[in-house]
């Protein structure tokens, strides 16, 4: 105790630094690793827009104007209407909502889950970890696009069950990842020293070796995202995914978009550039952050 | 190494039937059966006792451990059974589709590597240069395009620039490789770019990571030629990973081109998967998932194999 008080003594100033800290830290980001920031700054681009969708959308992306079908992008409609005269913009910001929506919710808990278990499973060793690993083995082995379809049938198709039948397949992948880090960190003194020190299993799991498994961490869930967002246009494509009339960008590139492919070619144009983009800027972003964290660890 | 190798390959089997079990659980949880979807065609006119009738034709009355019993010694037999769908035998549901997945995963396969593997090197070696960023937002814009969407670009551009579209009916190859090559090249490529951007990023940062071993400083020290320190030194030893990430990418491929079959509206592995699951017909999605998961598993295994063979290192592990 005599020992943390006289940091503990000046909160104002430790608050002050920290926040200039990470200020500093960001600005020295956004220098060294420029590729990294302008993707951060498209993913923050993307979140201003999901969440002011209401107020930036041109048009209701639900509403049906059967006098405007297939509009070419103009004055009116700048990205042009689909085949319900609903406007594309509109729609694709709305999508963003979705794609956002599903893309944060299922990577944060699909690494999340991952991380604990990966801990856990290395943390007690022995025949836990032997047949935690046979299960992860068991579910590693389905394409994550198929074990996702399948449990999207069982599941129904809501978004919070897409963002669920996304989650499943990408928990071992996590936990595969974080298992290894926290395997030479079991090895570490302070773990034994807080052993010795009679400390719960759930104190050492979620105080001493969490925080430890940060870097990975960060690294498979930013990698999630993007792979995330990518599963659920996948399954919204093939309509098995957010139904209509969500607006979603894979359900845009699906049915009319592609029969009016020659006669109203930015109905399938805007939404894959939307995704592309997307992906593009989480992976810019999880790379440089990969650099940044671990220079040794590869991603596949 | 036997011994290590002996234990990896008696490990496949555990996980095999664990991913029975699992595909057998999970499909019989998706709500409807296939004698409901065959027999509601009917307007509801089928009676309960023509569906129950048809339930013990298949084996679906039976406790869910009595019918997986039945099923997993079939399979141990290699014999599948019949689609509950269709009625015909599942490996004649399988055949040609499989081959036609086989062929473009094979073809998206060598279109990745003759991308990756040069343009990988290349960027190790003119590593923070122009080249090199060019090979990285090559590559990492590879990574941001779904294939459906490159696919989809694909076919707009030959419609709306060529007038021209790739045949819409499969030829096998060996009926006429030129008709069967003009159809499967595209989603090959639509796919293979996406998994080659994979592959040239593992070049890059493998051939990054050994070109700054010592055995590479001491070839050069000792003043040996360029291509031979590339070619005997370095790319042997990075290869490694590299073909890891090719290899499992492969095993995904075969089940994972579902979305692109879509697209370019092939009637394949994937594709039946989907139409297997929207028919709840049991027997072909458990075939389905065992062909695709056996196939992921195996070469699992092989890598595994070949890991032990290069690298002495891992044998006694």
């Amino acid at each position: 105790m005599a020992i943390t008080t006289p940091i503990d003594q000046a909160p104002a100033t430790k608050e002050r630094t920290a926040a200039a800290a990470g200020w500093a830290a960001v600005r020295d980001f956004a220098r060294r690793r420029t590729l990294g920031a302008i993707g951060a700054a498209v993913v923050l681009v993307m979140l201003v827009v999901g969440v002011f969708a209401g107020v930036l959308a041109p048009y209701d992306p639900l509403a049906v104007d059967f006098g405007a079908m297939l509009t070419k992008p103009g004055a009116a409609h700048w990205l042009g209407t689909d085949a319900f005269g609903r406007d594309v913009l509109s729609r694709l910001i709305y999508g963003s909502r979705t794609a956002l929506l599903v893309g944060f919710g299922a990577a944060v808990i699909g690494a999340t889950l991952g991380a604990v278990l990966g801990v856990g499973s290395a943390y007690f060793g022995g025949r836990v970890d032997l047949y935690l690993q046979r299960l992860m083995d068991i579910f590693l082995s389905f394409p994550l696009i198929i074990l996702a379809l399948a449990l999207v049938a069982i599941l129904g198709n809501s978004i919070p069950n897409v963002i669920m039948a996304i989650t499943i397949p990408m928990i071992p992948r996590a936990a595969l990842v974080i298992r290894s880090s926290a395997l030479t960190i079991r090895e570490m003194p302070y773990v034994d020293a807080a052993r010795a020190a009679g400390f719960g299993h759930a104190r050492i799991i979620l105080r001493h070796m969490l925080p430890n498994v940060v870097a990975p961490y960060l690294i498979m869930l930013t990698a999630f995202l993007s792979q995330a967002i990518l599963a659920e246009s996948s399954l919204s494509f093939l309509g098995l995914g957010v139904q209509e009339p969500t607006a979603a960008w894979g359900l845009m590139l699906r049915g009319a978009a592609v029969d009016f492919a020659e006669a109203a070619p930015w109905m399938a144009l805007f939404p894959g550039f939307a995704i592309s983009l997307a992906v593009f800027a989480f992976n810019l972003f999880g790379d440089s952050l990969r650099d940044a964290l671990d220079p040794k660890l590869r991603t596949l | 190494m036997w011994k290590y190798l002996l234990k990896r390959f008696l490990l496949m089997f555990p996980t095999l039937v664990g991913v029975a079990v699992v595909t057998f659980l999970l499909i019989r949880v998706i709500p409807g059966d296939v004698v409901e979807l065959r027999l509601a065609g009917d307007r509801g006119a089928a009676s309960q006792a023509a569906i129950d009738a048809e339930r013990v034709r298949f084996g679906l009355d039976q406790p869910v451990w009595k019918q997986f019993a039945t099923w997993i010694a079939g399979v141990a037999r290699l014999d599948f059974g019949t689609s509950m769908w269709t009625g015909s035998p599942i490996w004649d549901e399988i055949k040609l589709r499989f081959a036609l997945s086989l062929q473009v995963a094979i073809m998206a396969t060598l279109v990745a590597v003759t991308l990756a593997v040069p343009l990988g090197l290349l960027a190790a070696l003119r590593q923070d240069t122009w080249i090199d960023y060019a090979v990285r937002i090559f590559s990492i814009a590879g990574l941001a395009c779904p294939s459906f969407w490159l696919g989809i670009l694909m076919i707009l551009t030959f419609l709306i620039v060529f007038k021209w579209l790739p045949p819409m009916v499969y030829t096998p190859f060996w009926v006429n490789p030129w008709q069967n090559l003009q159809q499967l090249i595209w989603p090959a490529l639509a796919v293979g770019y996406r998994y080659s951007a994979v592959a040239t990023r593992m070049t890059r940062s493998a051939m990054l990571e050994v070109l700054r071993e010592d055995y590479v400083r001491t070839a050069r020290a000792k003043g040996l030629v360029q291509r031979l320190i590339l070619v005997r030194h370095a790319l042997k030893n990075a290869m490694l990973p590299v073909l890891t990430v090719i290899a499992l990418e492969f095993a995904f491929l075969i089940g994972g081109l579902v979305v692109t079959e879509q697209v370019f509206n092939l009637n394949g592995i994937g594709l039946l998967f989907v139409q297997a699951v929207a028919h709840r017909d049991y027997t072909l999605i458990q075939a389905l998932v065992m062909l695709v998961a056996g196939i992921f598993i195996f070469v699992n295994f092989a890598m595994d194999v070949m890991y032990a063979w290069l690298d002495p290192r891992i044998r006694y592990r």
